[in-house]
């Protein structure tokens, strides 16, 4: 019941629920909990996604859910997606091997503009799962440096165990392109972390050295984590409309209709998940 | 313009159920008036409106988004009969006009139009609501209006498909050139507008930021979460999806959900940002007289009155707006 | 009930005990928060911080299992304070002596020692309820499900009797009964000591009655056993054969080891249901029935409401009516006599036999339900019962003295582990965990800590822990929360992964069988 092998919506009439067949072409361990599928559109179709994105992952018989798409549009070919074992759907989606289908709507979403980031330094920021949606923006900029400033990785998550994309995080801070800085909440006994700090994320910005006129943050990661890094980067000078988030909400349908990401007027599928910060800051429950 | 009995309403629906899927107000051996065809009770055109939602002949509470059989997708078609539905009042009328445009905008739900499209309205205005009372009259924004003047109905057409299908209609003309028409504009605009004055207020107070948390805490706590109040709103469009099997297949259909419920905005995680009852409270009316006030320029609260009748704590759209109004003006 | 639910609008207190209203009945919830809204007084006694404490006027969190106490405790007061009714007291009951003798040892102080509250709280509690012309006592499986579970619902009716809240409206002893139709079956005696309307099967005047309306001879007269005896029986070996109507015992009985044992000890199994439960998988013979909106019939109501109930499709695949169901058992083992051709000729019999539901024809209730008794086509039904005089004629105080639960904790166990439902599963979530909106409610088994509790042990929100008890052990998720005191767990029953009662003690109540489900001792630990 879980593979899907052929659609049969009529030629050209577009349905807005219609999940497309996409096979896995690989999948490996991120973590104990994570994983990441690349995944392949049928006939060498492109996904079409811009940096931020997301798609609604179905697995027939499971229901659907919406994933960050961790790749970015300079990788032809193929697109990612970093999976955290959290619920039913992703559950399932892990027990699925290279060769299986699931089907995929989208992209949908808001995205990280970067006509509008050009030529500006730009600090990316994200704390845990935050990574998936985030490196999809790094590998643009790993991809095309020259159309940005100065560009800084700053990344936490809660033990060195539980980071993401380890691979990427070595290469991204061995590459000229970025200056990477690394922590983890805290280290297990007997374990141990020498590639960045051991403190919450905030404890990253206050050394970073920001021309501020110039600076665009960008923050993804858990709901706690806002808040206080917003803070820091305010400390700093930077003013809200230089400070771009993503946010995370639950989602049905991924095209405004099913109302469950409404954030008062805003749905987080149509109008987010990437926000400037002045367009939210002051709607309730939003960060 | 045409002017029909009773009888010779219900004569010209049942001509027309070869055509379309009828959806008429019939009274249920329990004395409830529901939208069915006519074999399942007897026409009930008076007693104003129906207390279902009757958005839901395009919206129901669960509908098939597509049914997989041996891994095959068939997404949902279009009815076999397109629908005909017949009793929505003015102010159901003004909620059919938002949840159209609510599911066409950005991209457009087809499960939702392929139901609507194709459809027939006619609204019930007059002196037909419950108790004899006046009920608005819409000028518009369906096929064909029935506007009752006490005896019979005005049989009013508004699109080239009501034309087309009240000139069937075996009915006398009414001879009074419109003068009858015009006395009852007069006292449809003549109707009392203190609910809308009430709610429009209460809009304006809550968007100015007057309405505390501390008020809406006091609302929640006699919120026991039934969910009726959605359930009932002709313009709650929330949906839950999921996957089930039945008979073998698998189908992926959705369900009206409720933003009054804990799981509504729950992840998986755990995270939850409306985890807490005032929070709930407030979004359920916030949202129709705020947020949408902000995205769609205006309230989508229509006035329909329904989430009052149906809560049993008597926490309705209207009776929060009036203690807002009275707390905060 | 006594009474009718629109009492609660009658009436200027109600003393709730044992019952989360709004969780477990909602519209009657509804109806108290609106009352309360109008002025009226609510006294919540529960340890649980449930939705109406919030709004209460007093909410006594007195710890479980201390109920009679607690109710002798506020008798001590009013009659101490002469808040009696003594009027009353001396023209319609008897037996007050003894009633003040035994509660005269229930100060305020040793009251509130025992059941680890304040004594203020008992003072004014006993103040608050007899203060007003009319008081109503509303009690549900907080006050049953104890192994003392009969003296308490007789303290709760000496405490209405003490003060003349018995036989008028806004008054009255009101158990919120726990199933829509669970009223009903007992009256049509599904029970194993009366045939319907509680007429005695030890009586040979009603055994009279129904073999006569029955064409049969010989019904026999002697006492059968209750569901909780009734698997003790299967256990020993005794009872050879059980046919299982709609209940599903693998999750509601107590000690599911117990339970399962019993089952499988069993020659012959039946089990007629609407959907495969953890019961009908041990059954030999599964007989699939028709579900509520399927049929036709009669549901009888909390406030002995009986009511139409109409169908609204036809059941699925092979599902039957339950009473064609077993009328064609009866038959193929010989007997007719329970062949109808409609549930109205089914009741028609039932008001030819059962005095109370003697004018309950169908053509009186077709759209508002009569309260029985209601004995003739004339009769009005009964809105509250008493009124004038007691059935038996004086109402007799029936005192109890406190004793202990029969599983308190210990060194070893050392929490109190209640069990329960939630506003969004029902019972054994048979039909609620099927049903998408409400699964995703409450999707995941939990069992509530409080704060400090979690703290101490370093448990936390969320987080997977292990409950168990002498009986067995389940995981679920902490819900840590000041819905219970320190020191208390609660568990509901609804899921078949985490089964609740798989832990807790088959202790019955040695009267009505009932299970000691509000108390047992248990131990939380974090899972690893």
């Amino acid at each position: 019941m879980n593979v899907m092998t052929k659609t049969k919506a009529e030629e050209g009439a577009s349905h807005i629920y219609e999940p497309i067949p996409c096979e896995i072409v690989s999948k490996r361990d991120l973590t104990p909990l994570e994983k990441l599928f690349r995944i392949e559109m049928p006939d060498g179709r492109e996904l079409g996604q811009r940096p931020g994105q997301f798609v609604q992952v179905s697995i027939l018989g499971y229901g659907e859910a919406p994933i960050s798409i961790s790749s970015s549009p300079t990788k032809r070919g193929y697109f990612e997606l970093g999976v955290r074992n959290a619920g039913t759907l992703t559950g399932e989606l892990h027990k699925l091997n290279v060769g299986d289908k699931i089907g995929i709507r989208g992209p949908f979403g808001t995205y990280f503009d970067v006509e509008k980031l050009a030529g500006k330094d730009l600090v990316l920021i994200a704390g845990g799962c935050g990574l998936a949606p985030m490196r999809s923006l790094i590998q643009y900029c790993q991809d095309r440096p020259s159309e940005f400033g100065k560009l800084t990785i700053l990344y936490g998550a809660k033990t060195p165990e539980d980071r993401l994309y380890k691979e990427d995080l070595i290469e991204w801070n061995e590459s000229s392109v970025f200056a990477c800085s690394y922590a983890v909440d805290g280290v297990p006994a007997g374990g141990c972390f020498n590639e960045g700090q051991v403190g919450l994320i905030t404890v990253l910005i206050p050394p970073l050295e920001l021309d501020v006129k110039n600076t665009v943050a960008v923050i993804v990661g858990p709901p706690i984590m806002y808040r206080f890094v917003i803070a820091e980067l305010k400390k700093k000078g930077l003013a809200e409309d230089q400070i771009v988030v993503s946010l995370e909400r639950y989602m049905k349908c991924g095209v405004g209709k099913c109302g469950h990401c409404a954030i008062e007027h805003l749905y987080c599928c149509l109008d987010g998940p990437v926000f400037w910060l002045n367009q939210v800051s002051s709607l309730k429950g939003a960060i | 313009m045409k002017r029909a009995k009773t009888e010779e309403l219900k004569t010209f629906f049942e001509s027309l159920s070869d055509k379309y899927d009828l959806r008429v107000p019939v009274k249920l051996h329990d004395g409830t008036r529901v939208l069915g065809s006519l074999s399942e009770g007897e026409f009930a055109i008076e007693g104003g409106k129906i207390p279902q939602k009757p958005t839901s002949v395009f919206f129901p509470q669960f509908d098939e988004m597509f049914v997989v059989t041996d891994g095959d997708v068939a997404m949902a078609k279009p009815p076999a009969k397109p629908i005909m539905v017949v009793g929505m009042t003015a102010e159901d009328l003004d909620c059919l006009e938002f949840i159209d445009k609510f599911f066409a905008e950005n991209f457009r739900d087809n499960i939702y139009y392929n139901k609507r499209d194709g459809s027939v309205v006619v609204g019930v205005s007059g002196r037909c609501g419950k108790d004899g009372e006046f009920m608005k009259i819409a000028g518009g924004k369906c096929d064909i209006e029935l506007i009752s003047d006490g005896e019979c109905f005005i049989v009013h057409p508004y699109t080239d498909k009501g034309e087309g299908l009240v000139e069937k209609l075996q009915a006398d003309e009414c001879g009074c050139g419109g003068v009858h028409m015009e006395a009852l504009r007069k006292e449809s605009d003549a109707l009392p507008k203190e609910d809308e004055e009430t709610v429009d207020k209460a809009s304006e107070l809550i968007r100015q930021g007057k309405v505390t948390d501390e008020f809406w805490d006091e609302i929640a706590t006699r919120c026991i979460a039934c969910t009726s109040c959605n359930l009932a709103c002709p313009t709650c469009t929330c949906f839950e999806v999921y996957d089930r099997e039945r008979d073998g297949k698998m189908v992926r259909q959705r369900i009206w959900d409720s933003c009054q419920l804990d799981g509504f905005m729950r992840e998986a995680s755990g995270h939850n940002p409306s985890g807490k009852q005032l929070q709930r409270t407030r979004r359920r009316i916030h949202h129709k007289l705020a947020a949408d006030v902000e995205r769609w320029g205006h309230r989508t609260c229509m006035l329909c009155g329904r989430c009052d009748e149906v809560c049993p704590t008597e926490i309705g759209i209207k009776s929060v707006c009036r203690e807002i109004v009275k707390r905060f003006s | 009930m006594t009474n009718s639910i629109s009492c609660v609008e009658q009436t200027g207190c109600i003393l709730l005990i044992g019952s989360n209203t709004t969780e477990q009945h909602p519209l009657i919830g509804t109806r108290i928060i609106n009352a309360v809204k109008k002025g009226m007084k609510l006294i919540v006694a529960d340890n649980r911080k449930i939705r109406l404490a919030e709004i209460a006027d007093m909410h006594i969190r007195l710890e479980n299992g201390t109920n009679v106490a607690f109710l002798n405790g506020l008798m001590h007061v009013i009659i101490k304070e002469g808040l009696a009714d003594d009027e009353y007291v001396k023209t319609r009951t008897e037996n007050y002596d003894e009633l003040k003798a035994i509660v005269e040892e229930y100060t305020p102080e040793r009251t509130a020692e025992i059941c680890k509250i304040t004594p203020e709280e008992v003072v004014n509690a006993a103040r608050m309820y007899s203060a007003p012309e009319a008081a109503m006592i509303v009690y549900c499986m907080g006050i049953t499900q104890h192994s003392h579970g009969v003296d308490n619902v007789k303290s709760c009716a000496n405490l209405a009797m003490l003060t003349g809240n018995v036989g008028k409206a806004g008054t009255g002893v009101n158990p919120l009964r726990g199933q829509n139709n669970v009223q009903g079956a007992c009256d049509m005696g599904a029970l194993p000591n009366v045939y319907t309307g509680y007429q005695k099967v030890v009586d040979e005047a009603s055994r009279a009655v129904f073999e006569k309306a029955w064409g049969v001879e010989n019904l026999p007269g002697n006492v059968g056993l209750t569901v909780t005896t009734a698997i003790n029986a299967a256990c020993d070996g005794q009872l050879k054969a059980l046919f299982v109507l709609g209940e599903n015992p693998m999750m509601s009985d107590p000690d599911q080891h117990h339970v399962k044992t019993g089952l499988e000890n069993l020659d012959f199994l039946v089990v007629q249901d609407i959907f495969p439960t953890p019961t009908t998988a041990l059954a030999d013979v599964v007989l699939p029935a028709a579900c509520y909106a399927e049929k036709d019939g009669t549901f009888t109501s909390t406030e002995r409401r009986v009511q139409r109930v109409r169908k609204a499709c036809d059941p699925p695949g092979k599902a039957r009516q339950d009473w064609e169901i077993v009328g064609d058992i009866a038959k193929r083992m010989g007997y007719d006599g329970l062949t109808y051709n409609s549930p109205e000729e089914i009741m028609d019999e039932i008001t030819r036999v059962t005095p109370i539901y003697g004018g309950m024809q169908y053509d009186r209730i077709d759209q508002v339900g009569l309260q029985w008794p209601c004995p003739d086509r004339e009769h009005p039904g009964t809105p509250f019962l008493h009124k004038g005089t007691f059935k038996r004629g004086l109402g007799l105080f029936g005192p109890a003295s406190y004793m202990p639960p029969m599983e308190l904790p210990d060194e070893e166990y050392p929490f109190l582990l209640a069990t329960g439902r939630c506003y969004f599963h029902f019972h054994t979530g048979t039909m609620t965990r099927r049903t998408r909106l409400l699964d995703r409610e409450e999707r995941f088994p939990y069992v509530e800590i409080n704060l400090d509790d979690a703290k101490r042990l370093g448990i936390y929100d969320r987080f997977p822990v292990m409950v168990s008890t002498r009986r067995g052990e389940v995981k679920a998720l902490a819900r840590v929360s000041d819905v219970v005191v320190p020191g208390h767990l609660f568990m509901t029953f609804h899921f078949e992964e985490a089964a609740a009662n798989a832990l807790t003690n088959n202790a019955l109540d040695p009267v009505a069988k009932i299970p000691e489900y509000k108390v047992c001792a248990a131990q939380v630990r974090r899972a690893s």
